[in-house]
């Protein structure tokens, strides 16, 4: 176990794009790298991204082990797997962290057996033990319960929830050792035979929605909620009566009778309440809601209420969000 | 003719479990054991591929010997066969050791062309024990599925990563786990319920696994993490600030109590 | 209206007047065709508690004001709606579930509490309330002040049958409590039960002790499939008198849960027939559960039952529970109006019959579903009638058909606004005479839900 040391985080990328999970990682990872005294490396696998290999130095590694092969440029698990426990074989990184994407989730099981280690799967938390154990923290039972998890065998190995962890900021001056490693190419066996971008929402599965109800006075005015829900990376959702009303498609409904939803922010313009949608998003993380009528049931529900005209709130609310985060 | 393999697992009605605060664990007499629901599509898949191109379906599960029930109800959904792999070298094991034994159980079953398994379990939540039997078998998979475009000499499916989509296509054999989207599971019919109360389910024990696995790797012996603790998380009550009154100042303070509550950063 | 003295008794807040914040508090769920209009003026108060109540009401009776009572507004009879000036009375407020006592069986809940807030509580405390009448966000007030039916009523009875006290605001400003945690209670008339089923005319229902019984351990929810609604119908008498008491027996013409189903972004499990009957039937363990099934399934499968398939997980069978639940909200663009006829169990087959006769008649279709194990189905009447210009004249000829057989026209929705017109058909002088001699003891100014339930 001695000779496994420092930590490593697999750095996704998809269409030469680092994604943004792989910063997280490198956020947390440099936090506990730190507390350990040990150095933060990444691996990416890639093909012409020695711009974006520095960008993970920018965030925080101290080496990045760069695989460059037109095979990688895509997805290929086959080889993804192959090459990164060839990899982890030979520095013995103590610590490897995956992003629990669908792609770390799916690549993170198999170089795991590979390398006859444990993996646990979507931690929301990372500490140390009094002597440097990896103390896992992932929800179970649906987030009733936390479990901290600790693995026996080296490295230990964790996929990390999207979002949860904070990158740190960007230090374009951060220096940093890019080493590129030679590809060693198995059979891929899988062949993607066509790619697309899958459009259309997915309220349930939105972090952040932000829904127009009774208080809307025509469908047009979707527009306002959308731009605010544009700017959080969300999706726009609507009360029932709405939705009969065709204003809106029968996707974007939150409630009994349409979508049940839990993200990690509700945003509720101009909705009184009805049981029927309060049944659809009782369980998101935070609530907020907008409503000139202080008596509306929705204030019960919600963290931060306004008492006021969603017309006015709303547009300056998001104009509030956009000039502090230009500042 | 493809040889189908579904590994399942019986699981507590996540809807109605309770978590017992005090032991620390999950009180499995809150709530009756049934076939995990990302597994019931793994099975529909299965079975209408054999629907259409004929076929064997052979379901499996390791669990205590009341896992049984999961395997009939199985049965009666259109697998052919059942084995229940029951013993207590089997206990305690991470998912690691868990696909390891499941593993060595399809090698034992003799050939194979395609194993489908569900995206995840609702209890452990992990996902990880699909991909990880395909390592142990040295097969390709294809996590994610959410539909079989075509199976013939080789089977194309649709893989959904986030935002994209992708057609992949692979020989056999191979494995994929399917998400909810890919069908509805079909009820059984009572007749075909009846059938499979009185089927009859395989059981195997670590010893039976013996010629082709090392018994070291079962169970909680053969598992690489563990729990160490649980915490409950107090349940936190709804924050309930109303702002009111001039609208600026009602902007303002919401977000300064959204930054100060961290809400908007994990958000992009 | 005095909208000052209502403000003092329940606080600025709570009094809404502007017309854009209470549309919610103005219609319920009646078909659009058929659903009165609300009132130009209306104010919506949202008082805290029964004292509250009590003094909204001794202003009203003073200044003889109407007053509308609102709950969930899940009702499909304008029994809510503020059909004249006046005052609604939203229940929301009174949202508390005071109790579960566990030893007695029975729990204490505040008017305002949702159906489906109380079914929680109950699953919580590992008890069991066995009627379901559909839409979930229904108050508890409503629910008692129409008697709900619903899907399971065949083996334990409609709401009635589970309510033991209540505590009730009268017209006229007093608090009166009614019952109590009691299975037997003769002292004196049954108010309880007068008041159960009174549609908010005699007064309002502020607390409701409820009667509940343990879990039923094991469930199975069975769906058969026919040709023909006649094979359908043929074998519910057989169940009911084969010795199994099925907690619920219902029946679906396909098509229109397939639509239910659609709208839900669900899949309705049976794929052949085109009459689909479900019965839930329970038990102490599975067995129990197996043996009831087998006998349903044999005598189906003689009535010419095509197909029979069972759901044990719970999930499925809530899942069919939902799609038969959330039937109307998936039609009801399409319906001019949603009956509710009752006759006697037996006699389902032929006012089916006389159904399809009317509707041949009129050139037209009427879907149709219901609680066919209580002789309670809902025909709907869609748009093409309203279009014509004679969903009321189809409408009677429904209920006449259901009279004659000796039914009733409403079994479970109740009288509301909309049948009132409709109570003609049902000319018995005496029995209304007694109800309004009644009302007006409750309520000597009528201001309590004026222009509701009775002829």
């Amino acid at each position: 176990m001695k000779e496994y040391k420092g930590l490593m985080v697999f750095a996704e990328q998809r269409e030469g794009r680092i994604h943004p999970i792989s910063y997280e990682l490198l956020g947390k990872g440099k936090e506990i790298a730190d507390r350990l005294g040990v150095e933060l490396s990444s691996v990416l696998l890639g093909h012409q991204m020695e711009e974006e290999a520095k960008e993970l130095i920018y965030y925080g590694a101290d080496k990045v082990f760069l695989y460059d092969h037109p095979a990688f440029k895509d997805f290929d698990l086959l080889n993804y797997k192959h090459n990164i426990a060839r990899l982890v074989r030979e520095v013995k990184p103590e610590i490897f962290l995956f992003g629990a994407t669908r792609l770390g989730r799916s690549l993170g099981p198999r170089v795991a057996v590979a390398l006859d280690t444990g993996l646990t799967a979507d931690c929301t938390g990372l500490d140390l033990d009094e002597d440097g154990n990896l103390i896992q923290i992932r929800p179970a039972f649906t987030g009733n319960i936390l479990a901290h998890i600790k693995t026996a065998t080296r490295p230990q190995m964790s996929t990390i929830r999207y979002k949860v962890m904070q990158k740190k900021v960007r230090d374009a001056n951060r220096r940093g050792e890019i080493i590129k490693k030679d590809a060693e190419l198995v059979p891929s066996l899988l062949t993607i035979k066509k790619k697309e971008k899958l459009g259309g929402v997915n309220i349930a599965e939105a972090d952040v929605i932000v829904s127009g109800g009774r208080g809307l006075k025509k469908a047009e005015d979707f527009g306002i909620l959308a731009a605010l829900a544009e700017l959080l990376g969300g999706v726009v959702g609507s009360s029932r009566p709405l939705v009969d009303d065709g204003w809106i498609g029968k996707e974007h409904q939150v409630g009994f009778s349409g979508n049940t939803v839990k993200p990690k922010l509700y945003v509720a313009c101009g909705i009184s309440g009805s049981p029927q949608h309060l049944a659809g998003m009782r369980d998101s993380d935070v609530i907020i809601a907008i409503n000139s009528d202080p008596s509306a049931p929705i204030f019960k529900l919600a963290d931060y209420g306004i008492v006021g005209d969603l017309y006015e709130v709303v547009p300056r609310l998001t104009n509030e969000i956009k000039g502090r985060r230009a500042g | 003719m493809l040889k189908i393999v579904v590994p399942i697992k019986q699981v507590p009605d996540i809807g109605r479990v309770k978590f017992d605060t005090e032991k620390g664990r999950v009180d499995r007499t809150s709530a009756p054991a049934e076939i995990n629901p990302f597994d019931l599509n793994a099975l529909e898949a299965a079975v209408q591929i054999k629907d259409k191109l004929g076929g064997t379906i052979t379901t499996i599960s390791m669990g205590p010997p009341q896992a049984e029930s999961a395997l009939k109800d199985a049965l009666s959904r259109g697998a052919d066969e059942a084995v229940l792999l029951v013993d207590r070298e089997f206990a305690g094991a991470d998912t690691l050791a868990t696909s390891y034994t499941l593993a060595s159980a399809i090698r034992k079953l003799g050939g194979f062309d395609l194993i489908i398994c569900g995206e995840k379990t609702v209890d452990g939540d992990t996902g990880q024990v699909g991909p990880e039997i395909a390592e142990h078998l040295g097969i390709p998979h294809v996590a994610y599925v959410s539909k079989v475009e075509e199976v013939g000499e080789k089977i194309t499916v649709v893989c959904d990563m986030e935002g994209d989509r992708y057609l992949i296509e692979s020989g056999f054999p191979m494995l994929i786990t399917v998400s909810k989207d890919i069908n509805t599971p079909r009820l059984p019919t009572f007749s075909d319920k009846l059938k499979a109360r009185k089927a009859k389910v395989e059981i195997w024990t670590a010893a039976d696994l013996s010629s082709i696995a090392d018994q070291a790797r079962f169970g909680s012996q053969g598992s690489a993490t563990a729990v160490r603790k649980v915490v409950v998380p107090s349940e936190e009550a709804r924050k309930g600030k109303i702002f009111r009154g001039i609208v600026d100042e009602e902007v303002g303070g919401i977000i300064d109590a959204l930054e100060e509550g961290r809400i908007l950063e994990g958000i992009k | 209206m005095n909208v000052e003295k209502l403000q003092d008794i329940v606080g600025q807040d709570w009094v809404i007047t502007k017309r854009e914040q209470m549309e919610s508090y103005l219609v319920d769920e009646t078909a659009l065709a058929v659903r009165p209009k609300p009132a130009d003026n209306v104010v919506v108060v949202k008082p805290a508690n029964s004292k509250e109540i009590s003094e909204i009401l001794k202003l009203a009776n003073r200044e003889k004001t109407p007053v509308f009572i609102r709950g969930g507004g899940t009702g499909l009879c304008g029994g809510a709606m503020p059909t004249v000036d006046g005052i609604v009375l939203s229940m929301e407020r009174l949202d508390k579930v005071e109790e579960v006592d566990k030893d007695n069986l029975m729990i204490v809940v505040e008017g305002g509490v949702t159906l489906e807030t109380m079914l929680k509580a109950v699953e919580d405390a590992g008890l069991f309330f066995p009627p379901h009448p559909g839409d979930e966000g229904a108050y508890i007030g409503g629910l008692v002040a129409c008697n709900a039916g619903g899907a399971r009523a065949v083996k334990y009875g409609v709401i009635r049958n589970y309510v033991k006290g209540m505590e009730v605001v009268l017209p006229t400003g007093e608090i009166m409590n009614v019952g109590g945690k009691l299975i037997k209670n003769n002292q004196g008339l049954d108010l309880l039960h007068l008041l159960i089923h009174s549609e908010g005319i005699l007064g309002v229902i502020t607390k409701v002790i409820f009667r509940l019984y343990p879990r039923v351990a094991s469930s199975g929810t069975m769906v058969i499939s026919y040709d023909t609604r006649h094979d359908a119908m043929d074998s519910v008498p057989k169940i009911l008198r084969s010795g199994v008491i099925p907690l619920a027996v219902e029946y679906v013409d396909r098509d229109v849960i397939e639509m239910s189903a659609e709208y839900l972004g669900m899949k309705w499990p049976a794929t052949k027939g085109s009459a689909h009957v479900i019965v839930i039937v329970t038990g102490a363990n599975e067995d129990e559960v197996y043996l009831q099934a087998e006998r349903v399934s044999d005598i189906c499968q003689k009535s010419n039952a095509i197909d029979i398939l069972i759901a044990e997980r719970r999930d499925e069978q809530a899942n069919i529970l939902k799609m038969r639940s959330e039937i109307y909200s998936a039609i009801k663009d399409k319906s001019a109006d949603i009956l509710d006829v009752t006759v006697p169990p037996a006699s389902v087959g032929l006012i089916m019959d006389k159904c399809d006769e009317i509707a041949k008649r009129y050139n037209t279709t009427i879907p149709f579903y219901g609680h066919i194990g209580d002789g309670n189905f809902h025909p709907h009447l869609m748009n093409d009638l309203r279009d014509r210009g004679i969903v009321r004249e189809v409408k009677r000829e429904v209920y006449k058909e259901a009279i004659k057989l000796g039914g009733v026209i409403t079994g479970e929705h109740g009288v509301g606004v909309v049948r009132v017109p409709e109570l003609d058909l049902c000319p018995d002088g005496k029995m209304w005479e007694l109800m309004r001699g009644i009302k007006s003891v409750f309520d000597p100014n009528n201001i309590l839900n004026p222009g509701v339930g009775i002829l």
